[in-house]
């Protein structure tokens, strides 16, 4: 019996996201490729969006459902705003978007979330997200298609797991937008849905400065 | 009972260093997600210049390990000599083409020096189709995590010792992200002087 071709409101548009929180800055970095099966329709989508002066949101999955979604939070920012009368905190909007994605239980979000910042004390975390809205605090994530690739380099270079003889310190933030390029560089050459520019921000306190570096276009 | 190749699990990684090739492999063996032993060897020498891997389901391990062993005896009693690692990797290719419409299921890995001391890398999948490469091949089934940290820890031209260290960390790395492979590591350095065989304790799960 030959299987029936069946419609499906879900595509899977690849991308990467990587977030790596350091003691006072956050780095939060994706690719820009947007892929259709086998094919790139476009080159330069960007993934990751600003909330806040320290607070950015980067999301691989369906590119649909990812600028709906980022719609849908920077507008609930904004009445959360107008209420409140000033910025929604890191964790605020860490505790809103799990809430807003299972809302949709039923009829999920294609998006794999990360959101990161500095949190109030002045620290820098990272939140990874499934679909549905199950989330994590932690320190680094990565998410998307080169997922399987990135996270175990990040393990070992960032948390120094493995690593007997090593004395574990922490990342300096141009340390970590160096390691970072480099896993990229790495998961662009095995991962066909991960490729042409990169965007970082490298987030502090003082706010967030983005930086675009160029991918491989193959 | 969906993917045959990940039911026993295992993972294998071959890295070229400078004039020296390392292959390693992990150690558990499993019945889908039931560990039965931690001792498990997928590393087979074939000679003192030929180290053959192999991945997959493990009954095809046992039995491909024995033909080969087997082929190679009457390959070196009718030539005379050992055989050539890209004479080898024809030959393993050839084996399970063979089967190509009811296969082995396993994926090997060959690392070995030829003649002149130059390293020899191959991967291929379960029909035979191989891939040489100068630097990493990788197969099983952390194989995607293992090309994210070769792909950035390796460095070409590396000595047997850097090699050891380099092919070690980014095995274990990988490990720690599949729950069907990992139970320790054993890693061999094959030079022109010889085999060295160690073996690395790890995350026990």
């Amino acid at each position: 019996m030959a299987a029936r071709r069946q419609w499906s409101p879900y595509v899977d548009n690849g991308g990467t996201v990587v977030g790596v929180a350091g003691k006072d800055f956050c780095v939060m970095a994706a690719d820009t490729r947007l892929s259709l099966g086998y094919s790139v329709p476009a080159r330069d989508v960007s993934r990751l969006t600003k909330l806040a002066p320290s607070v950015v949101i980067g999301t691989a999955g369906m590119q649909a459902d990812t600028a709906r979604l980022h719609n849908v939070i920077q507008t609930n920012m904004t009445v959360y705003e107008h209420s409140h009368r000033r910025v929604m905190r890191l964790g605020a909007i860490a505790q809103m978007l799990s809430v807003l994605l299972y809302q949709r239980r039923f009829f999920p979000y294609y998006t794999f979330n990360v959101i990161g910042g500095i949190d109030e004390h002045g620290e820098g975390f990272v939140y990874g997200y499934d679909a549905i809205g199950s989330h994590e605090r932690v320190k680094v994530v990565c998410t998307g298609s080169a997922q399987s690739q990135i996270q175990p380099v990040l393990d070992n270079q960032v948390e120094f797991k493995q690593q007997y003889g090593s004395q574990k310190r922490d990342l300096s933030l141009e340390e970590t937008v160096d390691l970072v390029k480099d896993v990229f560089s790495s998961a662009c050459e095995r991962d066909i849905y991960t490729g042409d520019f990169l965007e970082i921000y490298k987030i502090t306190k003082a706010g967030s400065e983005m930086e675009r570096f160029e991918l491989k276009l193959d | 009972m969906t993917d045959i190749l990940s039911y026993n699990g295992g993972t294998i990684v071959a890295m070229a260093g400078d004039r020296c090739v390392a292959i390693a492999s992990d150690r558990r063996l499993g019945v889908q997600y039931t560990t039965i032993a931690t001792d498990m060897t997928r590393v087979f020498k074939m000679h003192d210049r030929l180290l053959l891997g192999l991945t997959g389901l493990a009954t095809d391990l046992t039995t491909l390990r024995n033909l080969f062993n087997f082929r190679l005896n009457l390959y070196k009693m009718r030539e005379g000599r050992l055989i050539k690692p890209k004479t080898f990797a024809n030959l393993v290719s050839s084996t399970l083409y063979a089967k190509r419409f009811g296969p082995y299921f396993c994926e090997p890995v060959i690392a070995g020096l030829d003649d002149e001391g130059n390293p020899f890398l191959c991967a291929m999948d379960l029909l035979g189709a191989s891939s040489n490469d100068d630097s990493f091949v990788v197969c099983g089934t952390s194989a995607e995590s293992l090309l994210g940290t070769c792909e950035t820890f390796y460095q070409p031209g590396l000595g047997p010792d850097d090699l050891f260290e380099t092919i070690s960390q980014c095995l274990l790395s990988a490990l720690d992200r599949d729950c069907l492979s990992g139970w320790g590591a054993e890693v061999y350095i094959l030079t022109p002087s010889g085999i060295t065989h160690k073996t690395l304790k790890a995350r026990m799960d």
